[in-house]
């Protein structure tokens, strides 16, 4: 568990869950492994892409909403809801139940997961490397987290 | 003491073998995925040719054989045939995201469910079984069709078999792993998904088998986590989205290119498409359509037990609006999207229908 509560969302943050994510073996394998896309992370209105190249998640930058029409596809909530997911993966280690990020998008009557180009080869990418993308938020249980 | 004769000086060594006969001096080095086969396609080993005349096994880029035999019965020789522009990538992809379904799903966490629940489930488990045998079958036919020279699109179908291979073994696992057992064959794969099986080019096969079946199939894992019970069922259903996208995206991404590299064959495609969305989507074929064996079990897992029927079936019909949903923006990427507005496809009935 990092030691400063890092504050959700903000690049900071997404960097713990990186830095975690790409130095724990386990994150890929079990289905998980290679995963090449640009997944936009969208919390209210805040606008993050994060790269994902091999078998890493390469970078996170904070963008504004144009930045959503070069990401392959993105992941939309309010603030409220992303912040229920990332309780219930702190509290049980991993996403389990309602909170898994395919069951969020069945949920939703518009889903989770959306693009700005209605490609659907891309955001069928969504569903191509879901495990790397849950293994991704599964790693913020290790991260000391707060919100607003 | 014998004498020892010095080595090699008494034996006649042919090194014609030696001569190096392909391009020599290559260095593919490895990138951020490692070394691929995208590293690979340097030089003339990259260079595919839009026919092939290798009739003999010949690994493209290597030196002929000029009195070789005929080894393989290749039709398809054709680049465009079976072509795609991520070959090599999707078989990076398959091979690093494998997983084992005897240790990779945590089988400890399921648990006894009501009667009804685990017919369903078992139901679901049995009928995907049987279609996953000829998502296996299918494609492994066209692997030994398939000249060498296009080798990345023979590795790609060869990953889908293994992928496909480790989905029956999954499901009969699950069938067998709660106090329940296999349940009836639903017989869908005499219908259209038999019917794959019967076609002449691999273009009409990767239209039926990877944009029409296993989209529908793809939809179907996916609500899989909505019906799971458990985190095993859970994992199950994940994982095997991951791979059925995985062939989704090699048909989109032949038919694209076919639609490229020969445009003459259009029409032909769209009359497949037809047939799938009259065939697949809307009939007894879809596990989500109009089947009673599985969209009851489907309903039955969706609601909870068979007393929330009604509400299992409400969310099922959503979920078959977007399964149709997915598989017209499919279509769109692929390049055939002037089906929806010239009023040649009927899928925006369907959806009414599907609705109703």
């Amino acid at each position: 568990m990092s030691r400063a509560k890092l504050s959700f969302p903000s690049v900071e943050w997404f960097n713990a869950v990186r830095k975690e994510f790409n130095t724990d073996e386990e994150f890929h394998r079990r289905g998980a492994g290679h995963c090449n896309c640009v997944a936009g992370v969208k919390v209210g209105d805040d606008v993050f892409v994060l790269t994902f190249e091999g078998q890493e998640c390469t970078s996170v930058e904070q963008s504004g909403e144009l930045a959503l029409a070069d990401a392959d596809f993105y992941m939309s909530m309010d603030a409220v809801d992303w912040q229920e997911m990332l309780a219930n993966i702190s509290k049980h280690g991993h996403a389990v139940g309602d909170y898994t990020l395919n069951t969020l998008d069945l949920n939703r009557f518009d889903g989770l997961a959306t693009s700005v180009h209605g490609d659907q080869f891309r955001e069928d990418m969504f569903f191509r490397f879901n495990q790397t993308l849950q293994f991704f938020f599964d790693a913020s249980s290790r991260i000391d987290t707060r919100f607003g | 003491m014998a004498e020892v004769a010095p080595q090699n000086q008494n034996v006649d060594m042919d090194l014609e073998w030696m001569d190096k006969t392909g391009s020599w001096d290559t260095n593919a080095e490895p990138g951020r995925n490692g070394l691929t086969l995208a590293d690979i396609q340097i030089g003339d080993y990259g260079e595919i040719p839009d026919y092939s005349r290798n009739l003999s096994g010949r690994p493209r880029g290597s030196a002929p054989r000029p009195d070789s035999m005929r080894l393989g019965n290749y039709t398809v020789r054709e680049k465009s045939e079976i072509w795609m522009d991520n070959a090599s990538f999707l078989y990076e992809e398959a091979l690093q995201r494998q997983w084992s379904s005897a240790t990779d799903v945590p089988w400890e966490t399921i648990e006894p469910l009501p009667d009804d629940v685990e017919q369903a489930q078992c139901q679901m488990a049995t009928f995907l079984t049987e279609v996953e045998f000829v998502a296996g079958d299918v494609p492994s036919r066209w692997v030994a069709k398939t000249s060498p020279d296009f080798f990345e699109a023979r590795q790609v179908l060869l990953a889908q078999v293994n992928d496909e291979s480790r989905h029956m073994d999954v499901f009969r696992k699950r069938a067998l792993a709660n106090g329940g057992g296999l349940m009836r064959s639903t017989g869908s794969t005499a219908g259209f998904v038999g019917g794959i099986d019967l076609s002449r080019d691999f273009t009409e096969m990767s239209s039926r088998l990877h944009i029409s079946g296993e989209g529908a199939v793809l939809t179907i894992f996916r609500m899989g986590e909505l019906m799971a019970y458990n985190d095993a069922e859970k994992t199950i259903y994940r994982l095997c989205a991951q791979d059925e996208a995985r062939h989704v995206a090699f048909g989109v991404m032949h038919m694209r290119y076919m639609s490229e590299h020969a445009p003459e064959r259009r029409d032909e495609i769209h009359s497949y498409l037809d047939e799938a969305e009259g065939g697949l989507l809307t009939s007894a074929a879809n596990p989500a359509g109009t089947l009673n064996q599985t969209s009851e079990s489907l309903a039955i897992l969706l609601g909870g037990g068979i007393k929330k029927f009604d509400e299992g079936w409400r969310k099922l019909v959503a979920i078959r609006r977007r399964q149709l949903m997915e598989y017209k923006k499919r279509v769109i990427s692929a390049g055939f999207g002037e089906r929806f507005e010239n009023g040649r496809s009927r899928l925006t009935e369907i959806m009414e229908q599907a609705a109703a």
